[in-house]
């Protein structure tokens, strides 16, 4: 397969590479996660702007242009559902993530009905809201779906799901198949263990047990086979990642 | 029981409004009645009138005056007569006691001295009221002809008393009936207010008496002892709840607390501070799993997301949650042996489900020494389906085997290994938002634990 000649196809990877800094609205009327959250956010490298309120959020969701929309469930005046559905009433499409302290499906399905893209219940790791907020901004418009996954040395045909790693070819159980996918979807950026779970397993809840790892040490056995450098990487006290060599 | 309260109920007022629309429609019945039944005597008095005057001036035109006189005054003799008089010409009185005409037509008179006459007092001294039909004969001449009043009067009283009684009665009754009615449904609903009031002051035992006689009040009764039976049985969760949690998440908290305050009278160096806050956030998430799984179990005790279940495919939910513990389970040398039958399909909560058939694999799991085998099956058992996790590990003594879906229940054996003691907490909550029943056998050796959904939940196999 002529590898450059696809390659062209293959998303962008120029996008993934290095920080890129987003601009973010959060909605939240909590001081202290507030506080939280925006230094985190900034000492990151984002642009911040915060709503205390549900109006004041949804005026400014609206007329400013953001990459991210973080969006507390409970809030004065307009809630946070009341927020989304009102910017997407008005073809707002920026993507939008729920914070909450309400753990039920109920809630998480409720949120996503109502527009939202994804959602976290508090107390969360800042890790954890970086990487699905990185996932989220820079995630590709839909039309722009490309037959070729591909990073470094390996790559991956979706069409007829096949890997290959420097033109060998790898067999890999579907869930493999689909963690690879969803890594080299966000390359360059983190994926988290709860993250898999839910977009792998569909699991909307936390095993006691290491199932992500124990499928990652497969995948990764796999992957590496003969290979001089390991391909997925792990992020200490956060997750994986997949990249070209530095 | 006193008659204000009585007067009050519902039941009463309804009864009062029946009773006046009843009598209402008596007393339009009884003005239609009267008002035909007056014309119908009015018109017969102006026909007698009439044809009397008929016959006497066709006397007059055949015989003359002198006839009519000598007829008046025959006719005046007999009982219940009508009132005559003949009036010459300038006014002067031929026959009859009628007072004095001034013309011919139609006329009521009022006559005070009959009695001076020597006549029948009719009316007790009061006037007596006549219909007069004065006909002019020629020459000045005028005959007249009256009846009584009083006569049709009498009969129009009679019917008025009539109806007027009957009206009184039905009041009477009605009202009497709606009291009789008021006190017996006063009595039900004192008996469910005194029960709530018991309730209200603490008492949750307390249930409404129910007659057995099926009627709508022994209905209603039921139905609100099944929910006093919902809300006992919730708030004596609520309360095993809380004194668990308050239990055993101070074990955790007291962890937590000497971490941190040991490394602020001990720590020296930052990676030694690092090393203390690390432990602190484990400890901290430690904590806030268990917060999730009991959040989740009273979710799932609540019963509201039965409103979600959908049809799904049970067989591929298992082997699927199997595939995702596939490397973790032999990566701890256990051995996980399948046997799924295909295509069992149930109404259920897809992530519910999986989180009991993961929550089933980890307990199996973690409570079994390496080597161990844990079976993970599921069949058909005539109409139902049965889910069974059994391992063959230690197993857990048959006095014990009741409590092991207890909260924060932990075997003997199981104090040191991590774990909230809620796993299994999940599963029972998950098998009764499901109505299925749980059962814990022993695997000879090992533990099993079955799941078995009833026929109502499990859904034909997909066409």
């Amino acid at each position: 397969m002529p590898a450059c000649a696809t390659k062209a196809h293959a998303g962008s990877p120029s996008v993934a590479e290095g920080p890129v800094r987003m601009k973010i609205l959060l909605v939240e009327d909590d001081a202290a996660t507030t506080a939280y959250l925006v230094r985190g956010l900034r000492e990151h490298g984002h642009v911040v702007d915060h709503a205390a309120g549900g109006r004041d959020g949804l005026f400014l969701a609206g007329n400013e242009p953001y990459d991210v929309l973080v969006v507390d469930r409970m809030l004065p005046g307009l809630d946070g559902l009341g927020i989304v559905k009102a910017l997407r009433a008005a073809r707002v499409q920026t993507p939008a993530l729920f914070l909450t302290t309400l753990a039920g499906i109920d809630d998480r399905v409720a949120g996503l009905e109502a527009g939202g893209d994804d959602y976290l219940v508090k107390p969360f790791a800042f890790s954890e809201l970086l990487a699905r907020l990185n996932a989220l901004a820079r995630r590709p418009p839909l039309t722009d779906s490309p037959s070729i996954l591909s990073v470094a040395d390996l790559e991956m045909d979706l069409p007829s799901r096949t890997v290959t790693r420097a033109g060998r070819r790898i067999e890999l159980q579907p869930k493999e198949f689909q963690i690879l996918e969803f890594l080299l979807r966000n390359q360059g950026r983190v994926v988290t263990r709860t993250m898999l779970l839910e977009k792998v397993w569909d699991f909307h809840f936390d095993p006691r047990t290491n199932i992500v790892e124990t499928h990652m040490t497969r995948l990764r056995a796999k992957l590496d086979r003969g290979a001089a450098r390991s391909l997925i990487e792990t992020v200490r006290g956060a997750g994986y990642t997949i990249r070209a060599a530095d | 029981m006193r008659l204000t309260r009585i007067l009050r109920t519902a039941s009463f007022r309804l009864a009062l409004l029946y009773v006046l629309s009843s009598s209402a429609s008596a007393l339009l019945l009884g003005a239609v009645v009267f008002w035909i039944a007056s014309s119908a005597l009015n018109r017969e008095m102006r026909m007698r009138i009439t044809a009397e005057t008929a016959a006497l001036v066709s006397e007059f035109r055949a015989f003359g005056a002198t006839r009519v006189i000598a007829a008046i005054r025959h006719r005046e003799q007999g009982a219940g007569s009508l009132d005559y008089l003949l009036q010459g010409a300038g006014g002067a009185r031929l026959a009859g006691d009628l007072p004095g005409l001034a013309g011919p037509g139609w006329i009521d008179l009022s006559l005070g001295n009959r009695e001076a006459r020597g006549q029948a007092i009719e009316h007790g001294g009061q006037p007596e009221r006549v219909r007069v039909l004065a006909t002019a004969l020629g020459n000045g001449m005028l005959l007249a002809v009256g009846d009584d009043l009083s006569r049709t009067n009498a009969a129009k009283t009679a019917i008025l008393g009539a109806f007027a009684s009957v009206t009184g009665l039905v009041l009477l009754l009605g009202i009497l009936g709606g009291v009789l009615l008021s006190r017996a449904f006063l009595r039900r609903v004192d008996a469910i207010a005194v029960t709530a009031q018991a309730i209200i002051d603490g008492d949750l035992s307390q249930r409404i008496p129910v007659h057995g006689t099926g009627d709508d009040f022994d209905q209603l009764a039921a139905t609100l002892n099944r929910m006093l039976d919902r809300i006992a049985a919730l708030m004596e969760s609520l309360r095993q709840v809380s004194s668990a949690i308050a239990h055993d998440l101070r074990t955790p908290l007291a962890r937590l607390y000497q971490r941190l305050d040991t490394a602020r009278t001990h720590a020296a160096s930052a990676a030694e501070y690092r090393q203390a806050i690390d432990g602190a956030i484990l400890e901290t998430d430690e904590i806030l799993g268990t917060f999730a799984a009991l959040l989740r179990i009273a979710e799932l005790e609540a019963g509201t997301r039965r409103s979600r279940f959908r049809p799904l495919d049970l067989s591929a939910l298992v082997l699927s949650v199997a595939e995702a513990f596939a490397p973790a389970i032999e990566e701890a040398t256990h051995t996980l042996v399948l046997d799924v039958a295909p295509g069992i399909r149930i109404a259920g909560d897809q992530q519910i489900l999986a989180q009991m058939v993961s929550n089933l694999l980890e307990n199996a799991l973690r409570h079994t020494p390496a080597g161990a085998t844990i079976r993970l099956g599921l069949e058909r058992a005539g109409k139902a389906v049965r889910l069974v996790v059994a391992d063959n590990g230690p197993g857990v003594p048959a006095s014990e085997r009741g409590r092991i879906f207890e909260r924060f229940y932990r075997g003997e054996q199981s104090r040191t290994t991590p774990g909230s003691g809620l796993g299994l907490s999940l599963v029972r909550a998950a098998a009764d938002l499901h109505e299925a029943v749980l059962s814990v056998d022993d695997a000879c050796p090992g533990l099993s634990i079955g799941v078995t959904f009833q026929p109502s939940v499990s859904c034909p196999p997909a066409p």
